[in-house]
């Protein structure tokens, strides 16, 4: 009853609040469930290799109608209550149309692919996958002008400019990797398919698009565009260093060598990368943080100051960022284990890699404590973030680059 | 008693502050870089040479060779061990008890001190409760009457707190489960031969490699190694038995990713290597009668050739050669090259090098180029650069032509470079009568230009003959990783605990409201007052929206 009248209360009817948030977002996980249980009991059960195929197939779309059926079934059982236990769907719900979004625009982009005759494993040059990562690769960029420009000028035109560009990056990235997850079955018929986490160039693009998201997620919620000027920097640097790989022949798409033909692979780095990208958001608060602290000492009445966040903002939003992140990389890393255990026949070798994972994770477990000990604060905290990623940064290149290991096949040749 | 608190008490208060823990975080973090740079469990030859005698001593007195095993990292992985305990005794009840008791009133100056609060007034004090409570339905209520006071309290995410439990016991019980791995387990390594047995495993322990023997036998089967075009392996596959008191009690494929257990020891498809393939070799003599031996071998053994001092030491062997033929830059095209056998050629006088050995010619675009083989003067497979012979080597008859050819040339010098080239001429024209007869070889402008490039290179072989692969017989040993791990299991429930608590630690924070209801003159005033314990902006936001839920919920309670 209160939810009825509340929502006609609110003028404006939106698909993202409410009683139809609420319905939309139990026929999405009804879907999901219908994916996953099609995989579980269908008749051909789950292969690897045809699963993307058969989720279009008439049986998959079947399968994923009756879970949306039962989902909306829930959803009305349910929506009796107040409109606070919606709560749930509404933030959930613009995620799973996120990732919609990015299968549609992937499934739109495959009618551009060139004919076959055009592909082969030799000559990748033609694949169309190039080109939206080209369109990322611009996106960021400008996004990451747009918002150091704000800080300047403060106007709110631009700084909307770049807040767009970066979703504009977000959404290419991701669908990018999409299709190419798709062309890789397209190349020596369809022998070496597999998900886009395999080698440096493709994480890379990943690590884009997750620090953009976080970032992107943090500054609507805490209305903190000035920050943007601090990470999305971080995101033009990785770019260049991406078309850097991409000019020696990093980006390729080469078949899997057999220690990495494992469902594994595709929770373990994706989860990894979660914790990179946060820990990179991290970074740039506290850089900002620091940058603030200055103005303010030396400059009071500074234009910056209105654009950039508090200090004690700042300071909130570096360890939400660690918030996201540590659970997630804590996660990857038992997940890494559980599948060394698996492969390798340990869970812990010490190997460089893994070795570097658990520096990474006790340099943000001491920062978590750090917090909260009354000697450490603000600028210590603001540093320790920064020095924080650039350990990380070594766990995830200088690791490959530099030591050698059980982890080498994200190795630069 | 009073001896051992005082003792006690102040060192499990020092192990369990806060500075204490990350201290050792840190300092684990820092020792840990240090077993990243030293590359581990090398050989000890190595690090000598690497590091000359000084360093080399030093480091291996502190073990940091075999750096994660060494006492003094052991020590600090305990001291963080009695820090979590400190730290868990020291707060655990004091956590458990802030939880349960629940303080149901809230004095004025207390209230001062918080941010987050307002103020309400209300006609009807059933509706104004009944308002609150549907404001925030899923919340836990209590009721306190104090006088004529009502108070309202409630609670949200009280179990927050079970989060610092649950991630401090995790890891103490994943580091015990750690250590229950490295003292009960084991993890070695065994080559088995294709048809072969082995029930030893081998595995460093600090700078000596020890054996064990397992209470069972491994037979190897078979073993399979699948390719992509690219010529890289697609899958390892073997096929093992267990033999147990002679009896063979299971047989299983086990691929990488894919294990097989047995009696709390698992197997795994490590690696994979020559078995000791036989290979016969033709041995082209560059004499003037020029026969052919055979050379018949194993890898990992040698041939001595009776004729001549020299020797041949077989090192591996390929079934396919798989290389990109493109220049640099040109799109990739790949090729097999065919097997091929490596082998270390010796002999009085000769440099000792590594030789490659195939045993096809080499084609480019459908044209037989003639038979070729690597050789890397370094002894490493990185430095091998090719040889072309010329000559077809795989087809006998070529090599008779040759040497019927080199008969029939003309001994003396001729008069003019006309009359030397039209007797060569000659020479060919007679051999290939006598080799091919009437027939002549379809592809006889390379046949030609074969033998023409054999003249220039064979005569400058320094070795007495030229080695050719000629048949083979190819047998692998998988190499197996066996590894019995009791703490495994352990640490998976830390882990999953870990998780879960770090979840309920930084997703769910402890949100309070108390609520003062009072009556006064027909009219009733609320004092709303909120607290959270983590996450203050997102509490900042819900407890604004709560001011007008609370009056949007008490309107419709009165109009309903
Ligand atoms: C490797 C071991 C450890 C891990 C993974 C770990 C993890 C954590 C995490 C994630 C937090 C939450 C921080 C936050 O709420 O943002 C925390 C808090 C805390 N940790 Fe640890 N910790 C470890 C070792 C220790 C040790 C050795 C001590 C001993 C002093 C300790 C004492 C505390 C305390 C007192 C808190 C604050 C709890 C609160 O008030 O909510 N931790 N720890």
């Amino acid at each position: 009853m209160t939810a009825v009248t509340m929502d006609a209360k609110t003028s404006s009817i939106s698909i993202f609040t409410g009683r139809i948030a609420h319905v939309r977002a139990w026929a999405y996980l009804g879907m999901i469930a219908g994916l996953a249980a099609m995989a579980m009991f269908s008749g051909d059960g789950y292969v690897e290799d045809n699963f993307v195929f058969q989720m279009f197939s008439m049986q998959g779309v079947t399968w994923m109608a009756g879970g949306a059926v039962f989902g909306v079934a829930y959803a009305f059982a349910t929506s009796a209550r107040k409109f606070r236990a919606f709560r749930f769907s509404e933030i959930l719900v613009p995620w799973l149309d996120g990732a919609v979004l990015m299968v549609a625009l992937m499934g739109l982009y495959t009618l551009f692919e060139p004919s076959e005759a055009m592909i082969s494993y030799e000559d990748q040059s033609n694949l169309f996958s190039g080109r939206i990562v080209m369109t990322m690769n611009i996106a960021f960029l400008f996004s990451a002008l747009c918002y150091i420009a704000y800080l300047f000028a403060p106007d709110s035109f631009i700084g909307k400019l770049g807040t767009i560009t970066a979703w504009t990056g977000v959404y290419a990235g991701g669908s990018a990797l999409l299709l190419r997850w798709y062309e890789s079955y397209l190349l020596m018929g369809g022998d070496i398919g597999h998900a886009p986490v395999s080698n440096l160039y493709e994480v890379f693009i990943l690590l884009f698009c997750i620090i953009s998201v976080v970032y992107l997620t943090l500054e609507s919620r805490h209305k903190a565009r000035g920050l943007g000027a601090f990470v999305m920097p971080i995101v033009a640097a990785g770019i260049f260093f991406a078309i850097w790989l991409e000019s020696i022949g990093q980006s390729d798409i080469k078949p899997l060598v057999p220690a990495l033909q494992s469902y594994w692979m595709k929770i373990h780095v994706p989860l990894n990368f979660v914790g990179y990208g946060s820990f990179a958001v991290a970074c740039g608060a506290g850089m900002a943080w620091l940058v603030r602290n200055r103005v303010e000492n030396r400059n009071p009445d500074s234009k910056l100051l209105a654009i950039l966040p508090s200090l004690k903002q700042l300071d909130q939003l570096s360890y939400k960022a660690v918030a996201i992140g540590f659970p997630a990389f804590t996660l990857a890393t038992i997940l890494g284990a559980a599948w060394a255990a698996e492969a390798w026949g340990g869970y812990w070798s010490w190997d460089p890699k893994e070795t570097w994972a658990l520096i990474v994770w006790l340099v943000y477990g001491a920062y978590l404590h750090a917090r909260f000990s009354h000697g450490l604060q603000g600028k210590t905290l603001a540093w320790w973030c920064v020095i924080g990623f650039v350990v990380t940064i070594f766990c995830f290149v200088g690791v490959n680059m530099y030591l050698s290991g059980l982890h080498s096949y994200g190795q630069l040749t | 008693m009073s001896f051992i608190n005082q003792t006690f008490k102040p060192i499990l208060n020092r192990l369990g502050s806060m500075p204490v823990a990350i201290l050792l975080l840190v300092l684990l973090a820092v020792a840990s870089v240090i077993g990243t740079v030293l590359q581990q469990n090398k050989e000890q030859a190595d690090y000598l040479f690497q590091f000359g005698p000084t360093w080399y001593w030093t480091f291996r007195a502190l073990g940091l060779f075999d750096m994660y095993h060494t006492w003094w990292f052991m020590t600090i992985l305990g001291l963080l061990m009695f820090s979590l305990s400190a730290c868990l005794i020291r707060n655990t009840p004091r956590f458990l008890k802030e939880m349960k008791s629940r303080k149901g009133t809230m004095s004025d100056n207390a209230r001062k001190h918080i941010d987050y609060k307002f103020d309400l007034t209300f006609g009807s004090k059933d509706k104004a409760i009944a308002a609150i409570k549907s404001s925030l339905p899923d919340w836990k209520w209590m009721e306190t009457k104090v006088g004529d006071t009502l108070w309202l309290r409630g609670d949200k995410g009280r179990f927050q707190k079970w989060g610092y439990i649950l991630v401090h016991s995790a890891m103490l019980v994943i580091l015990i489960g750690g250590g229950m791995s490295v003292q009960f387990g084991f993890r070695g390594n065994m080559a088995v031969p294709e048809g072969g047995k082995e029930s030893e495993i081998s595995f460093l322990n600090g700078t000596s490699t020890e054996y064990l023997k397992m209470p069972f036998e491994i037979r190897c089967d078979d073993f399979e190694i699948n390719f992509f075009s690219t010529g890289a392996p697609s899958e390892f596959r073997s096929t093992l038995t267990i033999i147990e008191d002679g009896k063979e009690v299971m047989t299983s494929d086990i691929i990488v990713n894919e294990p097989l257990y047995y009696k709390g020891v698992r197997i795994y498809q490590a690696s994979f290597g020559d078995g000791g393939s036989k290979v016969n070799l033709n041995l082209f003599r560059l004499t003037k009668k020029g026969n052919v031996d055979t050379a018949t071998g194993q890898i990992y053994t040698q041939f001595q050739d009776p004729y001549s001092d020299v020797s041949l030491e077989f090192k591996d062997f390929r079934p396919y050669n798989i290389e990109n033929m493109a220049a640099a830059g040109e799109p990739k095209d790949f090729k097999d090259m065919g097997p091929s056998v490596d082998f270390v050629i010796r002999g009085e006088g000769l440099t000792p090098v590594l030789v490659r050995s195939f045993m096809n010619p080499f084609m480019m675009d459908d044209a037989n180029q003639g038979s070729f083989i690597m050789v890397s003067k370094t002894g490493d497979a990185r430095d091998f650069e090719s040889y072309s012979l010329g000559l077809d080597f795989s087809n006998p008859k070529e090599w008779e032509l040759f040497q019927s050819f080199i008969r029939k040339m003309p001994a003396e010098v001729a008069s003019s470079q006309e009359a030397e080239q039209r007797a060569n001429l000659n020479a060919f024209r007679a051999a290939l009568d006598e080799v091919y007869g009437e027939v002549r070889p379809d592809d006889l402008p390379m046949l030609g230009n074969r033998v023409i490039q054999a003249l220039r290179v064979l005569p400058d072989m320094p070795w007495p003959f030229v080695p050719i692969l000629e048949d083979y017989d190819q047998t692998y040993y998988t190499g197996l990783q066996l590894a019995k791990d009791p703490g495994m299991d352990v640490v998976w429930i830390g882990s999953g605990v870990l998780v879960l608590g770090l979840c309920i630690m930084f997703y769910i924070a402890h949100r309070k409201v108390w609520i003062k209801i009072e009556e006064e003159d027909g009219e009733v005033k609320l004092e709303v007052t909120g607290m959270s314990n983590r996450n203050p902006v997102a509490f900042e936001q819900e407890f604004e929206d709560l001011e007008q839920q609370i009056k949007d919920a008490y309107e419709q309670g009165v109009s309903s």
